[in-house]
């Protein structure tokens, strides 16, 4: 395909007015360019031959379109201290607030949901042995959870590929992983049995009941997926497995803005993090 | 816990009470009374969530009426409850576009939308031709902007000359018949 | 003294929010944008505005429940100047937008030189 005609402005704005109502992601003038390449792209796999045709594929979602386009514009994988910035959040400043209210000895539960194969909670777990001097002085339970069991198998076995680990030092791999040698690698025993992994389904009203409540969940690029109704249920459902006053990180390209108004807005220096209130559910 | 955790005094068991309710249609009476007099925004939330679960008749209308509310934040929960649903109201979204009430022409202009466009552009344009409020006809040509095509063209410039005092209608007319246009002049380069 | 004042436009209509930006633009400020009240909160804890016009109806966080939400924050942000602009002129919403904070209420739609002197009035700058 020759090189295609950029967008107009008008065009451009419309696009993510569309994906940010239908999608809750947000895309500023800044990703312009790399919106546009994945958008024409779509229009090149499509046939579309105008920015018309293709926006009206996607509003009417033709052969799933919207997921298609979404995948094209989120690095769907996952690996090893993904948005780090969050993680860096947690043991900044979201674990103190949590200390500040809970009584003496009451574990610390954090959540991660998806967890796909295992990548985000033991990040989790590794991030805290390795950033936050106090981690011996608590009891810190984290959980993984899935729709997919089998994705959920593998993450309890813990074996890794290079791509998995792409942005861990040599030192923290030599630190926590097993190499077994053709670029694989098995996390170590005491970090597997760190992490506990259970099946979730967030859509399913009051699905994820029976997790109890976290201190802070890590819910990323996942309600971008879901179509209105289903991110209001699953919302409701984070809602409740949050402790009072607990704390929800989702994607850096997502807003709770288009989602819910459950949660209150909190702005730490690393992150912009969810919060239920503290105390009752009252406003 | 029942239906008669919608009236506890703790918003937590109202929340739970609500949420509970929403595999259970027998709950719709209960649901939409409580939401009748629920004060607590989100547990408002989780009732008209849950009457939008069930989905029938009864529910839809109890979630309805409160799009007729003096409080905006209980009109904003009901158009967003609304708006995840919209195949369950498109049959009386006609009916709601020629409400008496001009709060309510407005605010379904926005569930409109959700609609396949050559239908939502018919209601829409249906709209501007008889409405007299400039707020609802900005509302339409918002919608019109997402879902409009070249049948909405007429339809906007009939509608630029009936408010040509007012300059936001005239402004916003202008850019949507622009976007439409020259969507239209892509496509016939296109095929050329 | 040179620093544009900054506004934020809060309001999910795109073509209202490309309206007053184009009004305001031309008069010297420098526009923000957020299409509801949750996203306002959101741009609102990173970067501090001027003022705000602030719509009612929208979705996930109404005008009225933000700028009650607003209103509890630590100053000055807490503070921060609001034009209430409405489409519904039969008054509870005024008596509403006031009980929660509002600076003024404006009906809409809003008229070039109405915004202008608005603007002008809670920025604290000459028309």
């Amino acid at each position: 395909m020759s090189d295609p005609i950029p967008a107009t402005e008008d065009e451009f704005r419309r696009l993510c007015e569309f994906l940010y109502r239908r999608t809750g992601m947000i895309f500023t003038e800044v990703k312009r360019y790399y919106v546009e390449r994945r958008m024409f792209e779509r229009m090149l796999a499509t046939g579309a031959g105008s920015f018309a045709s293709y926006f009206a594929r996607l509003r009417s979602d033709v052969n799933g379109e919207i997921e298609q386009f979404i995948n094209t514009l989120t690095v769907n994988e996952t690996y090893f201290y993904r948005e780090d910035h969050q993680l860096q959040c947690m043991t900044s400043d979201l674990l103190r607030e949590r200390l500040r209210v809970k009584r003496a000895g009451e574990p610390i539960r954090i959540w991660s949901v998806p967890c796909s194969t295992g990548e985000e909670p033991y990040s989790i777990a590794i991030w805290l042995l390795e950033n936050w001097p106090e981690v011996d002085q608590h009891n810190i339970e984290i959980v993984g959870s899935d729709i997919d069991t089998r994705v959920m198998e593998a993450a309890q076995e813990g074996y890794f590929g290079k791509r998995s680990l792409m942005r861990l030092s040599p030192a923290l791999i030599a630190k926590y992983f097993v190499d077994l040698g053709d670029e694989r690698w098995r996390i170590l025993d005491e970090l597997r049995q760190s992490v506990r992994f259970t099946p979730a389904n967030l859509v399913e009203p009051g699905g994820t009941g029976l997790h109890g409540q976290f201190d802070i969940v890590f819910c990323r690029n996942v309600l971008i997926y879901f179509d209105e109704a289903s991110r209001r249920t699953a919302a409701e459902n984070l809602f409740e497995n949050l402790s009072s006053g607990g704390f929800l990180c989702l994607g850096h390209s997502e807003s709770m803005s288009r989602i819910s108004p459950l949660f209150d807005v909190c702005r730490y220096s690393d992150a912009i993090v969810y919060q239920r209130p503290l105390g009752a559910t009252h406003v | 816990m029942g239906a008669e955790g919608l009236k506890s005094a703790s918003g937590d068991t109202r929340w739970a009470a609500a949420r509970q309710l929403a595999k259970d249609p027998s709950g719709v009476t209960e649901l939409a009374s409580a939401l009748a007099v629920e004060s607590d925004p989100r547990v408002r939330e989780a009732l008209f969530t849950s009457l939008a679960h069930i989905q029938t008749p009864e529910a839809v209308a109890a979630i309805l009426s409160h799009l007729r509310s003096p409080d905006a934040a209980v009109r904003a929960g009901a158009l967003d409850v609304l708006n995840t649903m919209p195949e369950a109201v498109a049959g009386q979204l006609p009916g709601l576009l020629a409400d008496p009430d001009p709060d309510v022409r407005l605010l379904v202009c926005d569930i409109v939308r959700r609609l396949p466009s050559a239908v939502a552009s018919r209601y829409l344009c249906a709209l501007l031709e008889r409405e007299a409020l400039p707020n609802v006809c900005a509302a339409a040509v918002e919608a019109l902007s997402e879902v409009g095509d070249e049948s909405a063209l007429p339809y906007l410039a009939r509608c630029a000359e009936r408010f040509a005092t007012e300059p936001f209608l005239v402004f916003s007319i202008q850019i949507v018949s622009h976007r439409i246009a020259g969507d239209g002049r892509t496509r016939g380069s296109q095929s050329a | 003294m040179s620093e544009k004042p900054r506004v934020l436009i809060i309001d999910d209509a795109g073509l209202t929010r490309a309206y007053y930006r184009d009004i305001l633009e031309r008069a010297g400020y420098q526009v923000e944008e957020a299409l509801n009240g949750v996203e306002a909160m959101e741009k609102l804890l990173q970067s501090e505005v001027d003022f705000m016009i602030v719509d009612v109806n929208m979705p996930q966080m109404d005008g009225i429940s933000f700028l009650k939400t607003l209103r509890r924050q630590a100053l000055p942000l807490g503070s921060t100047p609001a034009v209430v602009a409405s489409t519904e002129a039969e008054g509870h919403d005024i008596a509403a937008a006031r009980a929660a904070g509002a600076n003024h209420y404006l009906v809409k739609p809003l008229r070039e030189d109405v915004l202008l002197q608005y603007a002008a009035l809670l920025s604290g700058r000459p028309a």
